[in-house]
């Protein structure tokens, strides 16, 4: 990494730490909505970007999640530091038994995953007497650990700009190590590496369990932000948009995910003030990125780099 | 006893209308190597403007023409606009057609409301009729099952025993080499892909009469036509045909037993399948 890109990092860093202090309750609500979806996408381009695996079921293990730790919180009373750990635990769960999916690949794998995580919403809405059916679990409280309580929306973003800061940290060494170069050369030819002596199967298996646990922290995160959830929160669209964001913003990085985020709940809110249809402007954005940015917001920022004239480092 | 019978007579009507969706999709994936997501969206919006037809003429007949021609129309332009664009890159095609449901279902809610809706059924298909056994149950649902029937006869001759399902067929193998023998593919692409487009829209205004529309259906049926998909294996007519009558009846007594549960049935068979035979019953490697 050169400095100038450590410095624009530390420089965006810094911007999120001052932003309480300089923006009203609407703005910190969305930037903290684009943290957590961003950390959605992030956690489904470990497989598209990475392993080449196009997922539509991360919005289950997400909203599996979200539930586990509403209901222990809400209905049984169960602290934090029970409830957040078994909704990561339970999303994580669900991933290992949705992984069976990397049995398939191609097409075959994006339809089956479209259609998992179709029960999960199918359960969720109507399972009524256990999810709450349609109205889901409401009055989810602040996480408090032992004395350590949230009791802001300050001190929550607070709380989650130092998770995702954590995780894509812990993701860049991940997709770095040797495991994130095997599941790279996956993409690549995954004939090759079957003949290399790479066990392809468990490699992708591994990486959607682990892509699952990212989704699930999102959906911790989520429950305790939006202090509600329902069948919603599992749909086909969160878990179809998670994919666009990660594409908008840019696959195979860790940033990437986080501004594409940025961009569809920022275009979302602004069109939804003014325009009925914002569904199907959500839609139109689709088709447009798809046909003309399929590389995404850093894939373009790596052109204009490309483009731009450079001296020869040492 | 009565009532098993009864679930399975449901299931059957089901697999009927998943069957009319479903092989549009396998054939257009088997033949062009497409994936259209829209598909669920094409049922919506051909049930939609069946049921408009429905209301102005009265005639359930000229309403599944109008709501299958409809379609076709737009397919046709989905097609020759955007799909085409995508090359054979699944993942943009699947964003893209998933792009295009969105749109038709929010323009559909916004023509059509948000309210469940239905396509009245013609006066001499409405009530009950008996069946051997003594058995009662509702005329339209089992016309349905005789109409899917006559349509999956009708494909499969025309698959099996004519000349250009012997042109399908080979392209479904091999599109490169039928090319090479002088068959204008492209023609042949429009064709298979106004078909299964004319399928979907009409088994939105067959099923609109029984399942209803509303905002929301149109991918709660994809995915039961994606199951069947998965279970038939993706290309395959034969397979299709089976995969509708498993989830089809897999669904109507998952409703009856385990009410809250049904969605979880149709894990089961993927599930099983994906352990024992990722490919589905008779799919090939794609």
């Amino acid at each position: 990494m050169d400095r100038t890109r450590i410095a624009v990092l530390l420089a965006v860093l810094a911007a999120g730490l001052a932003l309480p202090f300089a923006a009203g309750p609407f703005w910190m609500g969305l930037v903290t909505q684009m943290y957590i979806f961003g950390l959605l996408a992030l956690s489904t381009d470990l497989l598209l970007g990475h392993a080449g695996l196009f997922s539509l079921c991360h919005a289950s293990f997400f909203a599996v999640a979200a539930y586990t730790t509403a209901i222990l919180q809400v209905r049984y009373g169960v602290p934090t530091a029970l409830a957040a750990p078994a909704g990561l635990f339970a999303g994580t769960l669900l991933a290992a038994v949705f992984g069976l999916a990397v049995r398939t690949r191609g097409v075959y794998f994006i339809l089956v995953t479209l259609a998992l995580g179709y029960v999960v919403w199918g359960v969720a809405h109507r399972w009524s007497s256990f999810t709450g059916g349609d109205n889901g679990v409401t009055d989810v409280p602040f996480p408090a650990v032992g004395p350590l309580a949230i009791g802001s929306h300050t001190g929550y973003y607070y709380l989650v700009l130092a998770v995702i800061v954590a995780c894509a940290l812990g993701y860049r060494v991940l997709v770095r190590s040797p495991f994130g170069l095997s599941l790279r050369g996956i993409k690549a030819s995954e004939s090759r590496m079957k003949s290399l002596g790479y066990r392809t199967g468990l490699h992708l298996y591994a990486a959607f369990v682990l892509s699952g646990a990212l989704a699930s922290l999102a959906g911790v995160l989520y429950v305790y932000y939006n202090r509600f959830v329902n069948p919603v929160a599992g749909s086909f669209p969160v878990s179809v948009e998670a994919v666009l964001m990660a594409i908008i913003g840019g696959t195979g990085t860790v940033v990437g995910p986080f501004l594409g985020a940025g961009v569809i709940l920022g275009l979302r809110n602004w069109v939804s003030s003014f325009f009925e249809l914002y569904a199907a402007v959500m839609g139109i954005v689709f088709v447009a990125t798809v046909l003309w940015a399929p590389d995404g917001i850093m894939g373009l920022a790596a052109r204009v780099r490309a483009a731009r004239p450079r001296a020869v480092r040492a | 006893m009565t009532s098993a019978i009864l679930q399975a007579i449901n299931g059957v009507s089901l697999a009927a209308l998943l069957f009319l969706l479903a092989s549009g999709f396998t054939l257009s994936f088997g033949l062009m190597r497409v994936v259209n997501m829209a598909h669920g969206a094409y049922y919506l919006l051909g049930g939609y403007v069946g049921l408009s037809v429905a209301r102005a003429t009265g005639s359930f007949a000229l309403a599944l023409l109008c709501g299958g021609l409809a379609v076709v129309v737009l397919g046709y332009l989905v097609d020759r606009f955007l799909i085409r664009r995508t090359g054979e890159n699944h993942l943009a095609q699947v964003l893209l057609t998933v792009g295009v449901a969105f749109v038709i279902g929010d323009v559909a809610l916004k023509i059509w409301g948000g309210d469940f809706l239905k396509v009245p059924v013609p006066v001499s298909l409405r009530g009950a009729m008996e069946l051997p056994g003594g058995l009662v149950y509702p005329t339209y649902r089992f016309v349905l099952i005789l109409f899917g029937a006559a349509v999956g006869a009708l494909l499969w001759v025309v698959y099996r025993k004519t000349q250009i399902g012997a042109v399908v067929r080979a392209g479904v193998d091999d599109r490169e080499q039928v090319s090479a023998t002088g068959i204008n593919v492209d023609r042949l692409f429009v064709m298979v892909s106004a078909l299964a487009s004319f399928l979907a829209g009409m088994a939105g205004v067959a099923g609109g009469a029984f399942l209803l529309l509303y905002p929301g259906a149109e991918w709660e049926i994809l995915v039961y036509a994606l199951v069947v998909v998965i279970v038939g294996g993706l290309g395959s007519l034969g397979g299709a045909m089976i995969g509708a009558l498993v989830v089809g009846l897999l669904d109507a007594y998952g409703r009856w037993l385990l009410p809250e549960f049904s969605y979880f049935v149709l894990f089961a068979p993927m599930a099983l399948l994906l352990l024992i035979r990722p490919r589905g019953i008779s799919g090939k490697d794609v």
